[in-house]
């Protein structure tokens, strides 16, 4: 496993129901990400479809893996890289079962895939209409580290990120799709998320807008110590490269020792009194 | 929440980046070669006809000018040509007066003095206009509805509500005022009092029975899910004003969907038929 691995926070928007465009912003992506030496590179929730696409969700959706994995497993052979992106995944089971899927694939191919557990259904988000929800966090060991997968609104959810980093994550990649008026919502979260879990956190957003929904950017690496180690551009779609150091894990831990002081009877606590709320 | 006149502040630097991000958008999405608006001399079509300029350029925004004979009023096109001039639109007067007279002359029920069915002939017509340049042209029709007058229902139903985009739909008529001035527009127009303009010497807050400054602060209460009981005590006034306003709110959503048929088919339009709304 490398010590340093270098990310690209491909910050896209998406051309909604036009899967063919996306991939092709993947493609090349990917390119640009390999040539300036990244080892893992990042797109947003449900960017192979669009975000808001309502019915047509069910045209959209495939399984995983399916057609568009098989074309990513491919460019990520090609590449060498490490690829995760967002995409509606259908259920093999089923014909209209869909869930909100973040998929992670290696130069040998699909590692693994995350389902998204918090699926918002207030405001203007309607994704419990469409998605099933998952019923698994996700942390996979790789070449690249111990990587977790969230997607946005799951990080509103600290059991969330605290059950992927105890599997063992050390970057959890949180992708997303949030509008404008919960940017310093998630400004928040994300730096609480890697901090209180002392790891790193990579968070990358949809940029442009869906039907009037403005997606704000502002995708971003925290450290372990949650600083802010790299940022993009709000608002506009923005590429930005970072580093993650490993070795800064221990110094973090070491000096703000939550795992060390997690107190497991609490979430038995917890359990018992979310079912009375 | 305090309901306070503070609620409604807002980052207008902010605000007018997202709104001109928003046209720019919808306008390249579309194909479209720029926008046609109604430029009436009032606070909110200059609102969105500075917003569209800043947003597409001047030279892609066709302000017209509609006026007709029982309206008339030159400090209206005055001010209306300072805005034009300001934001360097191109401009186009239409005097609807014989077309409305024909209107007028041709509806065999047609009532002179019932002035809100006449009113709404010269508010239908006007988006007639507007969707003729639109249409011919090339052009995305902007609307100038704001929220206070959204929600209250304070529009003619395919009137002026009718257009493609209307930017300031989520502002409060007095959030709009204060995006006017950020925006560079003369103060005189910012705060002269608002009007639909159906028929001589009409205001806005006279029909509606309010000052916008209440108004406002009202429905930003019941957006936020507080009781007519909560809101009245905060702004100390009558429960009853508040209630009047969340009824008239409730009421009126007729004029803000989509018309309504018999569930019937497996999918219906404007009911479970979902889909994204496009632009192309």
């Amino acid at each position: 496993m490398k010590d340093k691995i270098k990310l690209a926070l491909a910050q896209i928007s998406s051309k909604r129901e036009d899967k063919e465009a996306n991939l092709q912003k993947i493609e090349k992506l990917t390119r640009k990400a390999k040539d300036l030496g990244a080892d893992l590179v990042i797109f947003p929730e449900l960017c192979l479809s669009g975000y808001v696409v309502r019915d047509q969700i069910y045209e959209l959706a495939e399984t995983v893996p399916g057609p568009t994995v098989e074309k990513v497993e491919e460019l990520a052979k090609k590449t060498g890289m490490h690829i995760i992106f967002g995409m509606p995944e259908l259920s093999e089971k089923t014909q209209a079962t869909i869930f909100n899927t973040a998929v992670l694939i290696s130069p040998k191919g699909l590692i693994g895939k995350y389902r998204k557990m918090y699926l918002p259904t207030h405001s203007v988000f309607e994704e419990k209409r469409y998605f099933r929800p998952g019923y698994q966090t996700a942390a996979f060991p790789t070449e690249l580290g111990n990587i977790g997968l969230c997607i946005c609104y799951d990080v509103f959810f600290p059991e969330v990120t605290r059950l992927t980093r105890l599997k063992g994550a050390q970057l959890i990649v949180c992708i997303s799709a949030s509008p404008a008026v919960r940017r310093s919502y998630f400004e928040t979260l994300t730096c609480a998320r890697a901090l209180e879990n002392t790891t790193f956190l990579a968070y990358v957003n949809l940029a442009g807008v869906q039907d009037g929904l403005q997606f704000w950017g502002g995708s971003r690496l925290v450290s372990p110590s949650g600083d802010v180690l790299a940022k993009a551009k709000y608002d506009e779609e923005d590429f930005v490269t970072c580093e993650v150091d490993y070795s800064d894990l221990r110094t973090a831990e070491t000096f703000i020792p939550t795992l060390k002081d997690l107190r497991p009877e609490l979430f038995d606590k917890l359990k018992e009194y979310s079912e009375r709320l | 929440m305090e309901l306070t006149p503070s609620v409604l502040e807002m980052d207008f630097s902010e605000v007018q980046k997202r709104i001109c991000r928003f046209i720019r958008e919808y306008v390249k999405n579309a194909g479209a070669k720029g926008i046609v608006l109604g430029l009436s001399g009032g606070i909110d079509s200059a609102t969105i006809a500075a917003l569209s300029s800043l947003a597409i350029g001047g030279e892609n925004v066709i302000a017209l000018m509609l006026p007709e004979k029982e309206n008339f009023d030159q400090k209206d096109i005055d001010d209306a040509q300072v805005v034009a001039d300001k934001f360097k639109l191109q401009t186009q007067i239409c005097d609807l007066s014989n077309v409305l007279s024909c209107f007028y002359k041709g509806i065999p029920v047609f009532e002179p003095k019932d002035r809100l069915c006449k009113g709404n002939i010269k508010a239908r017509t006007r988006m007639i206009y507007l969707y003729y340049y639109g249409n011919k042209l090339n052009k995305i029709v902007c609307g100038s509805s704001d929220k206070s007058e959204t929600m209250m229902g304070y529009s003619t139903k395919w009137g002026d509500a009718a257009a493609d985009i209307t930017p300031i739909l989520d502002l409060y008529k007095t959030q709009v005022r204060k995006l006017a001035l950020h925006l560079g527009i003369p103060e005189k127009l910012a705060l002269k009092p608002s009007t639909p303009a159906l028929w001589p010497n009409q205001t806005a807050e006279n029909e509606l029975g309010i000052k916008y400054e209440t108004l406002d602060l009202i429905l930003v209460g019941l957006e936020r899910f507080m009781t007519p009981q909560e809101i009245a005590s905060q702004l100390a006034i009558e429960k009853s004003l508040v209630e009047k306003v969340k009824v008239r709110w409730l009421a009126n959503e007729h004029k803000r969907r989509m018309p309504i048929g018999p569930k019937i088919g497996y999918r219906t339009v404007g009911n479970d038929f979902r889909l994204p709304r496009h632009t192309y």
